[in-house]
């Protein structure tokens, strides 16, 4: 159990540094131009990193289990909520002092949608494999006749 | 399966790899690009008026740009469209520089006949609607837009017509002559004609008389005296003014004398 936990808080550290560092040194070259924008992009990423680190933390520690899986598809579900909203259904409208941006990123977002498809498809195909190998070891080994 | 399950996760991380790729670039190439304007100059073609404004685009990026449509839309303070002018460069590939002029066109006598007559005699500001629009990288469609406010000076802003004098001409007419005056408050100068009608009050016309609108500067005042041959001046009540410029038609002004 101990080991477990422990490797759980030292994944979430390296997905927390990872996604928070890289973006972060990323927002910060754009902040200049336009805060406005990297304020909106900031929380964005900020929930981002919530949701990714807290399933992360919580499949670790249920790993060996059914639960892993289950988290997991669970994860992909509400990352393509979390898409559909952080980027406004795909098209982004932006008030920078007197201008007005409108980004069509519906291309973006199918591909972020596509994306955690095939993830979901993995996560449940992970956990009929985990179901049926479960399975395979509850049977009953055939004794040689004789 | 677990070489399905195996596919799957390298399909997943070739994807995330093309689109962290895809948006880096295309966010650096952003940077890349430079647009800006050069100082607006106009043009008089009969009677409209053409202010074109020179614009440049370099792509400096990493992805062409395509369908980019610059637009204008002018209305005056109530809201009411005055002009709509769109110039539209198809394709712009990387690493070049696109030199566009965006004309926007102002017909001051259809403009007169759809009810801005107001805007020959009165300042005021209009509103101006700017929106760039382009695809870029052949799949992100993008527009920037923005709202200003202009001041519009009125060509014949406080128009007037001085006290008339009244001088034999001949053994049956009178000289009449009155002086007029207004500000031209425009960016632009016309010249042209007026032509003047005087009446009395049952509006039955007295006589006319034509003057030449002679080289009328934009932001400069404009006065000059107008002749009109009349054979009973006491009944004289009112003038009314037809003006035929080079920039707009437009009459009758109606003004009372007495």
């Amino acid at each position: 159990m101990v080991p477990r936990v422990a490797k759980a808080a030292v994944k979430g550290l390296i997905y927390f540094a990872l996604l928070y560092l890289v973006p972060t040194l990323l927002i910060s070259q754009v902040s200049g131009v336009a805060p406005q924008l990297t304020s909106g992009l900031g929380r964005i990423l900020d929930v981002f990193i919530i949701v990714i680190v807290v399933f992360v933390v919580a499949s670790e520690l249920t790993s060996g289990t059914i639960f892993q899986h289950a988290l997991n598809v669970g994860k992909a579900i509400i990352l393509m909520v979390f898409f559909v909203v952080a980027l406004d259904g795909g098209v982004l409208n932006l008030d920078i002092e007197s201008i007005h941006l409108v980004a069509d990123l519906r291309i973006v977002l199918v591909t972020l949608i596509v994306i955690d498809l095939i993830g979901l498809a993995r996560n449940l195909l992970q956990a009929i494999n985990f179901l049926s190998e479960k399975a395979e070891q509850q049977l009953p080994t055939p004794k040689p006749a004789g | 399966m677990k070489q399905a399950i195996r596919a799957l996760g390298w399909a997943i991380n070739i994807l995330w790899i093309i689109l962290i790729l895809f948006a880096a670039t295309v966010v650096y190439s952003a940077f890349q690009i430079r647009a800006w304007l050069d100082p607006p100059y106009t043009n008089a073609l009969g009677n409209t008026l053409i202010v074109s404004l020179p614009f440049h685009f370099t792509n400096s990026g990493l992805y062409d740009i395509s369908n980019l449509a610059f637009g204008t839309l002018i209305q005056d303070s109530n809201g009411v469209t005055m002009s709509n002018s769109t110039t539209v460069e198809p394709f712009i590939p990387k690493g070049v520089q696109a030199d566009l002029v965006h004309n926007v066109s102002f017909s001051l006598t259809d403009m007169m006949s759809q009810g801005f007559s107001n805007l020959l005699f009165n300042d005021t500001q209009l509103d101006i609607d700017l929106s760039v629009r382009f695809v870029y990288a052949r799949v992100l469609p993008l527009e920037i837009s923005t709202n200003m406010t202009m001041p519009w000076g009125a060509p014949l802003y406080n128009l007037a017509l001085g006290s008339f004098t009244v001088n034999p001409y001949n053994a049956t007419h009178f000289r009449v002559t009155l002086p007029i005056s207004f500000e031209n408050h425009s960016f632009f100068g016309f010249s042209g004609n007026i032509r003047l009608e005087l009446v009395d009050n049952g509006n039955r016309l007295l006589g006319s008389g034509n003057a030449n609108l002679v080289g009328v500067s934009p932001q400069a005042p404009y006065s000059s005296v107008l002749d009109v041959l009349v054979s009973n001046p006491i009944n004289i009540r009112t003038a009314r003014l037809f003006f035929d410029t080079s920039a707009f038609s437009y009459g009758p002004v109606v003004i009372p004398l007495v």
